[in-house]
């Protein structure tokens, strides 16, 4: 009965007691951490099951015209959706959705009897199709909205304006370089589901409304791109051209009133949209076109005087190159004005090796040739300029005359715009503004504007190019009532590197009222099948486009004469009307040299 | 003499209830009511089944285990030691019976009787059953254990776990280790049989786990804490909902009912093996605390009953309960947080199920027996 012998069962009670307060303070350390310190990394985890972020995505903002008027627009459409969990008869469901989708049977089964809880059986559909569907009442088959880009307007200005993918992003144009304003903030419905990917009615449900886009207001002017889009088809379908570029713009701003780019459609079908806005990512040799610079320059550096006369023959030697006019003509002694009225090849040539290749040079990038425009439109092309070290033999031949050498229509134009602004070069302007959703506009700024040559130059320029309407070779221009300035052109158009092909670009640029221009113009046609003159073929569609516009925007004709600070060009005809044509001199304050009138020059041919 | 009360009743049994056990036991099975409540109504409502349909029967289980926690309260535990040998051998039949094809198969496992809507889980009751054995077996042996006498104890255990195994409830037998090795230590048996055990028990599990006597997935369950970022669908998954959910609680919870990962169901079992994520995940760290605090209750007056028991026998009953509380409450809280294997332990008072629920109420009716009784 020794109790020392027999272990104490009390003792032993505490060991025991010892081992479960390790047990319980394990417990208690484990809880501390999972609910304390990595509480939130766990809570996250768990979180991230249970939610499902359904993305609503944002109303893409609209582009509008230079009034408001909507040129792309979003409108809601219906999905067709499936959860395929919830289809019992994937083939019967496929076999009824088949023709009212119009979508593949065997396709339609593959999707309805797949894995997941969401599959798209048909995106944006059109309403009544929608209201079939529904009819249908299948299990398993809903729909949600997705906006759609719509064009109000059809095709028009389709290649300026782009084009958005299924999921309403920007692909091309203006769609894509403005995808950030435009594509708005998308939203987010939060879903909570159980294990089995089914919604919980209990579950928070978190909707952040998704922001639609910001407007896009253009300086485009709706009316006018129509009527130039009416004009431009109606010209290659006559001509058959493959195609053709228009651009109207009003002078003094820069801004871009209208933009068309058409190829000829495809079987007897109407001109269609080009794919790209070519006056922006395309280049063409400009032909005569570019004498403008050549003639301006010239006049700036005061190597030729307005009233200087040269001896032009019909064709010389430059390098081993053989130029000549494009009729020929006896060698007499031309006027600056009667070379450029005629778009003398020979004469031109002349003034540019006066001038010589560096001057060239240095005047055909002030005009902004070889250099991007400004507008950053997506695949916007700078043109090709040589630099003059790696100019050849004959350049001095081709450069003057718009060979060579080549640009974007609306490096062209913007040349034509510097004179018709009395020497200032302003920066194109396509997007006016950006127009929040409370609705405050928020403009894109241009470029700085910049002279490239003196307010006189460009009014002896502007002189000049409105004897090429009056008698030159761009009288298809004129427009009854106003001076109409403006070059024709017609370039041989290099196929391979060769131009013997027998294609041809034809242009004219120009603008008008040419005593204060409001309106300018450049209208290409792409390998004329008829005539091939720029004088012919694309004057008219200038004249169309510039009598719509004048009234468009109520253009009357100046009150104030055009500064003739260049003599007439001189032929039988315009001897005889010269002074009916032309106004009484009225010298502008900065253009203190007052006209002089000339003798008349031979009479030439002009094409 | 009617009205008067007489200092020789002062040992009377019922002046010595232990009234803080009781207020514990209840306050667990209460919010074990209401955990399963919040763990089920979503569930059984989506169903069109009545929201209440669990709680009702964990009600009766509840009413039923308090019925028999007093008439065993009632029979002196004297007494009860006499049917021991009886209660041993209806046990060994009745875990022999539920593996034959009386028994029905549930998840893999013979581990019950369908009796009309009613499921009878033998093996929680043998729980109770071992309890008393080796108290009995332990307690004739003046606090001393020879080798022999632990080897004695050690083949009365064998026999029903041998029968469990082929339920196979691993879990269980876990329970009875634990219940064993507590009585075995405050019955005398020498620290170096102790020792020994101890040793055995973590060869053997390391054995068991090695030389593929589990299957594959029993394997993989049980070693899923150690390597937690494993398979997250597969084995981990549960481990995963688990700590993920007790996590979501942080500091207050998310309120009583507002629990997501517990409302959308995500952890599986939550109602039985894992209705302690709903207190995690609704009440919080400071919830969790409360409820492993009623344990602490328990688990304290238990131990202290067993110091103040007046035998031996008494000693080792409460000792007996007081592992199988402890164990149960440690492996179950500690599977749900990724520090114990998962096993199919339910946490007692709280855990959804009938058999399991009643004998933890057997259980504390054994402890106010003998605490009542330390003075008679």
């Amino acid at each position: 009965m020794s109790r020392s012998t027999v272990p104490d069962p009390r003792r032993r009670l505490v060991a025991l007691l010892v081992v479960m307060g390790l047990a319980f303070a394990a417990v208690l350390a484990r809880l501390t951490v999972v609910q304390g310190t990595a509480s939130s990394g766990y809570a996250a985890l768990g979180q991230s099951q249970r939610e499902r972020k359904i993305v609503l995505p944002a109303r893409r903002g609209s582009i509008l015209d230079r009034n408001g008027v909507e040129l792309a627009m979003t409108v809601q459409q219906k999905t067709v959706w499936a959860n395929p969990r919830l289809v019992r008869d994937p083939a019967g469901e496929a076999a009824a959705l088949a023709p009212v989708l119009n979508v593949d049977v065997n396709d339609l089964r593959d999707r309805l009897s797949g894995n997941g809880a969401f599959a798209y059986l048909a995106r944006k559909v059109t309403d009544d199709v929608a209201a079939k569907v529904a009819a249908l009442n299948l299990p398993g088959v809903a729909f949600i909205d997705e906006p759609k880009r719509f064009d109000p307007a059809g095709p028009l200005g389709l290649s300026l304006l782009g084009a958005v993918g299924l999921d309403n992003q920007g692909l091309s144009g203006l769609e894509l370089q403005y995808e950030k304003q435009l594509v708005g903030r998308p939203g987010a419905l939060v879903v909570e589901r159980d294990p089995h990917g089914t919604e919980i009615a209990s579950g928070i449900r978190q909707e952040r409304p998704s922001a639609p886009g910001d407007n896009l207001m253009l300086t485009i002017d709706r009316s006018m791109q129509y009527e130039t889009e009416r004009a431009l088809s109606g010209e290659i379908e006559a001509a058959k051209a493959k195609g053709g570029i228009a651009i109207v713009m009003d002078p003094r701003t820069g801004e871009v009133l209208a933009m068309a780019n058409l190829v000829a459609g495809v079987n007897g079908q109407p001109p269609q949209p080009a794919p790209s806005n070519l006056a922006v990512t395309n280049v063409y040799e400009p032909g005569s076109v570019n004498k403008l610079i050549t003639v301006s320059a010239a006049l700036e550096e005061g190597v030729i005087k307005p009233d200087d006369k040269l001896i032009v023959p019909d064709q010389m030697m430059v390098a081993n190159h053989r130029f000549s006019d494009h009729d020929p003509h006896p060698t007499g002694e031309w006027s600056i004005t009667d070379i450029v009225a005629n778009s003398s090849n020979i004469g031109t040539i002349m003034i540019g090796q006066k001038l010589g290749k560096d001057r060239l040079d240095k005047y055909l990038r002030a005009y902004g040739l070889g250099a991007h425009s400004g507008l950053g439109f997506p695949g916007e092309s700078a043109g090709l300029l040589l630099d003059p070290k790696d100019w050849s033999g004959t350049s001095i031949g081709t450069v003057p005359i718009g060979q060579g050498l080549a640009v974007t229509a609306l490096q062209m134009l913007e040349a034509y715009n510097t004179v018709a602004n009395g020497g200032t070069f302003v920066p194109a302007r396509l997007v006016q503004s950006v127009v929040d959703a409370s609705g405050v506009r928020h403009p894109i700024s241009s470029g700085p504007s910049r002279r490239v040559i003196s307010t006189r130059t460009a009014q002896q320029m502007t002189a000049m190019l409105s004897e090429v309407v009056r008698v030159g070779t761009g009288t298809s221009a004129r427009i009854d009532g106003y001076t109409v300035a403006g070059k024709t052109g017609t370039a041989k158009k290099p196929v391979n590197g060769s131009y013997n092909n027998g294609l041809y670009e034809a242009s004219f640029a120009g603008f008008v009222p040419a005593e204060a221009p409001r309106l300018s113009s450049i209208v290409i046609i792409d390998e004329p099948g008829t005539a091939i003159y720029g004088g012919t073929v694309a004057a008219p569609v200038f004249a169309d486009v510039a009598r719509y516009g004048l009234r468009r925007f109520q253009i009357p004709p100046p009150p104030v004469a055009l500064n003739v600070a260049v003599p007439p060009a001189s032929t039988d005809a315009i001897k005889a009307d010269a002074g009916a044509d032309l106004p009484p001199v009225t010298p502008a304050p900065d253009a203190p040299a007052p006209a002089t009138t000339l003798p008349a020059a031979t009479p030439t041919t002009k094409p | 003499m009617a009205g008067l009360r007489v200092p020789r009743n002062a040992a009377a049994p019922w002046r010595h209830l232990d009234f803080s056990l009781i207020a514990a036991t209840v306050a667990l099975a209460s919010l074990g009511i209401v955990m399963i409540y919040s763990a089920t109504n979503h569930k059984l409502e989506q169903s069109g089944i009545d929201p209440y349909f669990y709680v009702k029967k964990q009600a009766t289980w509840i009413a039923l285990g308090a019925v028999l926690m007093a008439v065993v309260a009632t029979i002196d535990y004297r007494r009860l030691r006499e049917f021991a040998p009886v209660l041993y051998g209806g046990a060994v039949l009745v875990l022999a019976a539920v593996i034959s094809p009386v028994g029905s198969n549930a998840k893999g496992a013979q581990a019950w009787f369908q009796l009309g809507p009613f499921k009878f889980e033998p093996s929680e009751w043998a729980k109770v059953v071992l309890i008393l054995c080796v108290a009995s077996y332990g307690a004739s042996h003046r606090g001393e254990l020879s080798g022999r006498q632990v080897l004695g104890v050690l083949v009365l255990a064998a026999v029903p776990m041998a029968l469990i195994e082929l339920q196979p409830d691993l879990g269980t037998n876990l329970v009875f280790m634990a219940i064993l090795m507590a009585v075995l230590l405050v019955a005398g048996a020498r620290p170096r049989h102790i020792a020994t055990l101890t040793v055995l028990g973590i060869v053997g599990s390391v054995a068991v786990l090695q030389l593929g006597v589990l299957k594959q997935y029993q394997v993989d369950r049980l070693t899923a804490f150690l390597h937690p970022t494993g398979d997250v669908r597969g084995s981990t998954y549960n481990l995963h909902q688990s700590v993920n959910a007790i996590a979501a609680g942080s500091l207050t919870g998310k309120g009583l009912f507002k629990g997501t990962q517990t409302n959308l169901g995500f952890v599986p079992e939550q109602h039985t093996d894992f209705i302690f994520t709903v207190v995690g995940e609704e009440l919080g760290f400071a919830g969790a605390i409360t409820l492993l605090a009623l344990f602490a209750i328990v688990v304290w007056r238990t131990w202290r009953t067993a110091g103040l028991a007046r035998d031996l026998f008494g000693t080792l009953l409460c000792v007996g309960v007081l592992a199988m509380f402890v164990f149960q409450v440690f492996e179950n809280v500690g599977m749900t947080m990724g520090i114990m294997p998962i096993t199919g332990i339910p946490l007692p008072f709280m855990s959804y199920g009938g058999s399991a629920t009643i004998a933890c109420f057997v259980g504390v009716g054994l402890v106010l027996n003998v605490h009542m009784r330390r003075f008679a």
